[in-house]
């Protein structure tokens, strides 16, 4: 049975930390700082407007998507494993950017040596993603105006954007169902689960929520608070926050499992080698005694 | 397991036999096969390489518990004939190895069906050879595959890892792959995620990534049909583990 519980939505983490940089955005100087103190060669991820994936090789070069968008960033892969070599690489991208990474790196498929590549991987929560057409006309039909996303944020358990003209506006999680790539309507592991840490945007830009999940992740950050003393200030972060980015993930997860239970019952297909994930939850979601930790959505 | 069926796990001084047999291809493949093997030291004292057309100077081939095949058979071809059956006979499981053998890889751009040139024979995947349905277990996806697949390939096989191999099963009943694959199995179904793991995967660039939808385009002139997009994608099958954290 699936309860739609912490584990299930947020996953395992050992600590949960609001992180304060002396910069804009904390995880920027977090990149930052790994970069300049060699703890990364490199880091892969897109540009600020998510449109084009980027591989940084500098710290004053670091910058990261600010809204919900981040298409193709495995593309360049092969890039920097390959090519240049790199051995350290972080990779920022939403949770299915690392599906894709997690299975080259367990399989060997796709980029030679990917396994021993990867030194950290930092996940956003992600409530879905749009293109930069799915953004026009999902603000168009919030506001009933055109507008241009700058960020993206969650503030009390819900999902705004921050337009151009520096106004905020709240996104309702039906709404954005709507618009959302339609691959996203199916996912289950919006906080993503496959990562070191993964991060949440919160309303300050200067703040940020890091879970941390992975031994890894944890002692990249206290070694990185060792060389830098001051720089990202880190507060363990209290359970109201995390009940609302739960909260968040609930009312969302859903709409995504509405849409699973539909897909199912009309026997919508699924790709060719598919072992067929879909299928599996909706035994699990329709069963009271199967034990779901076991299984990989 | 099939090829340890009379053997017992424990059994201290256990080789699996393993051939390198060798229709029409460029090599690459054997080539990724032994760059593998710089990787795998741990695991050489428990395989043996009986036969290899590259590395062993014997000419008869011998009985092995597992024949890796690379490249297309040549239909015109009696000594591809000949080594056909000798596959079928001297190999417990046969594992079709990059995309010539398992999907007809860049044979399947031969232009027609005339000795002598090769580029205008006729060539079949070994997947597709019905005298060999029961032998062949697994096809392998790639052009050629990544040394650090067939490195873990091996290992799955080793350790009888039957999570690990049931994609590579199941690829063995699909004899046709390409980049359309990744158009009509995965964007056009509505699962393209839009990660790029497609476009890395792609030896010969015939994937690219279209920036403003966010998905992998496919230009069929470049392709060589060897399975790697499709296998890579995090929406084809994805039975591996989560990382687990505590
Ligand atoms: S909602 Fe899920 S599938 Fe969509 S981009 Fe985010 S992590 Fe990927
Ligand atoms: S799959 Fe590619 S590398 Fe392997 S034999 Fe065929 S052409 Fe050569
Ligand atoms: S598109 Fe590329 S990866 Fe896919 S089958 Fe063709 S050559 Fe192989
Ligand atoms: S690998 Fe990623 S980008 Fe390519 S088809 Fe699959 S989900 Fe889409």
């Amino acid at each position: 049975m699936v309860g739609l519980n912490r584990r299930f939505l947020i996953g395992d983490f050992r600590g949960a930390f609001v992180v304060e940089g002396k910069g804009k955005n904390p995880i920027e100087s977090i990149f930052r700082l790994m970069i300049k103190h060699k703890f990364i060669d490199g880091l892969l991820t897109c540009s600020k407007t998510g449109d084009s994936p980027k591989l940084i090789l500098k710290s004053d070069e670091v910058e990261l998507p600010s809204r919900n968008t981040c298409f193709g960033v495995n593309s360049l892969l092969k890039r920097a494993i390959q090519k240049y070599r790199f051995s350290r690489l972080a990779v920022y991208a939403p949770a299915c950017t690392f599906d894709g990474l997690n299975k080259t790196q367990y399989f060997g498929i796709g980029c030679n040596w990917t396994k021993t590549a990867i030194s950290l991987k930092v996940g956003f929560l992600c409530p879905g993603l749009l293109t930069e057409n799915g953004f026009t006309a999902e603000v168009s039909d919030i506001t009933g105006k055109p507008g241009k996303v700058e960020r993206f944020y969650f503030d009390r358990g819900e999902l705004f954007y921050l337009l151009e003209d520096g106004s905020s506006v709240k996104v309702s999680p039906s709404i954005h169902h709507h618009y959302i790539n339609s691959a996203c309507r199916y996912c289950l592991n919006m906080a993503a689960k496959g990562t070191d840490i993964t991060c949440v945007s919160l309303k300050e830009e200067d703040k940020v929520l890091f879970i941390v999940r992975s031994e890894r992740g944890w002692s990249t950050l206290a070694h990185l608070q060792k060389v830098s003393p001051g720089e990202v200030l880190f507060r363990k972060a209290d359970g109201e926050l995390l009940t609302s980015v739960e909260n968040f993930l609930r009312e969302k997860i859903l709409l995504n499992i509405a849409d699973i239970v539909e897909r199912v019952e009309l026997g919508l297909p699924v790709p060719k080698w598919n072992d067929n994930k879909l299928r599996k939850f909706y035994r699990i979601w329709n069963s009271v005694d199967v034990n779901f930790e076991e299984e990989v959505f | 397991m099939f090829y340890r069926d009379r053997l017992s796990f424990e059994e201290e001084d256990f080789k699996l036999k393993v051939g390198f047999l060798h229709f029409s291809s460029c090599s690459g493949c054997q080539v990724a096969f032994l760059d593998m093997f710089e990787e795998a030291v741990e695991i050489l004292d428990t395989v043996e390489l009986v036969y290899s057309n590259m590395l062993t100077k014997r000419r008869d081939i011998p009985r092995m518990d597992v024949a890796f095949v690379e490249g297309a058979l040549c239909v015109e071809d009696p000594h591809h004939i000949n080594l056909l059956r000798e596959v079928g006979k001297k190999a417990k499981v046969i594992v079709a190895i990059g995309g010539c053998a398992a999907f007809g890889g860049v044979r399947r751009l031969s232009c027609g069906n005339q000795l002598p040139q090769p580029q205008s024979q006729t060539f079949v995947p070994v997947t597709e050879v019905e005298f060999l349905r029961t032998k062949v277990k697994y096809a392998i996806p790639g052009c050629p595959p990544n040394p650090s697949l067939l490195y873990s390939f091996l290992l799955a096989l080793l350790e009888v890892n039957e999570d690990f191999l049931l994609p590579f099963e199941l690829m063995t009943s699909s004899t046709k792959a390409s980049g359309f694959d990744i158009i009509s199995e995965v964007v056009n179904k509505g699962f393209c995620v839009g990660c790029g793991t497609c476009s890395t995967a792609c030896p010969t660039r015939a994937i690219s990534f279209n920036r403003e939808c966010g998905k992998p385009s496919f230009n069929s002139n470049l392709c060589v049909h060897c399975g790697s997009c499709l296998a890579a994608c995090p929406q084809s099958f994805k039975p591996y583990p989560q990382p687990v954290y505590v």
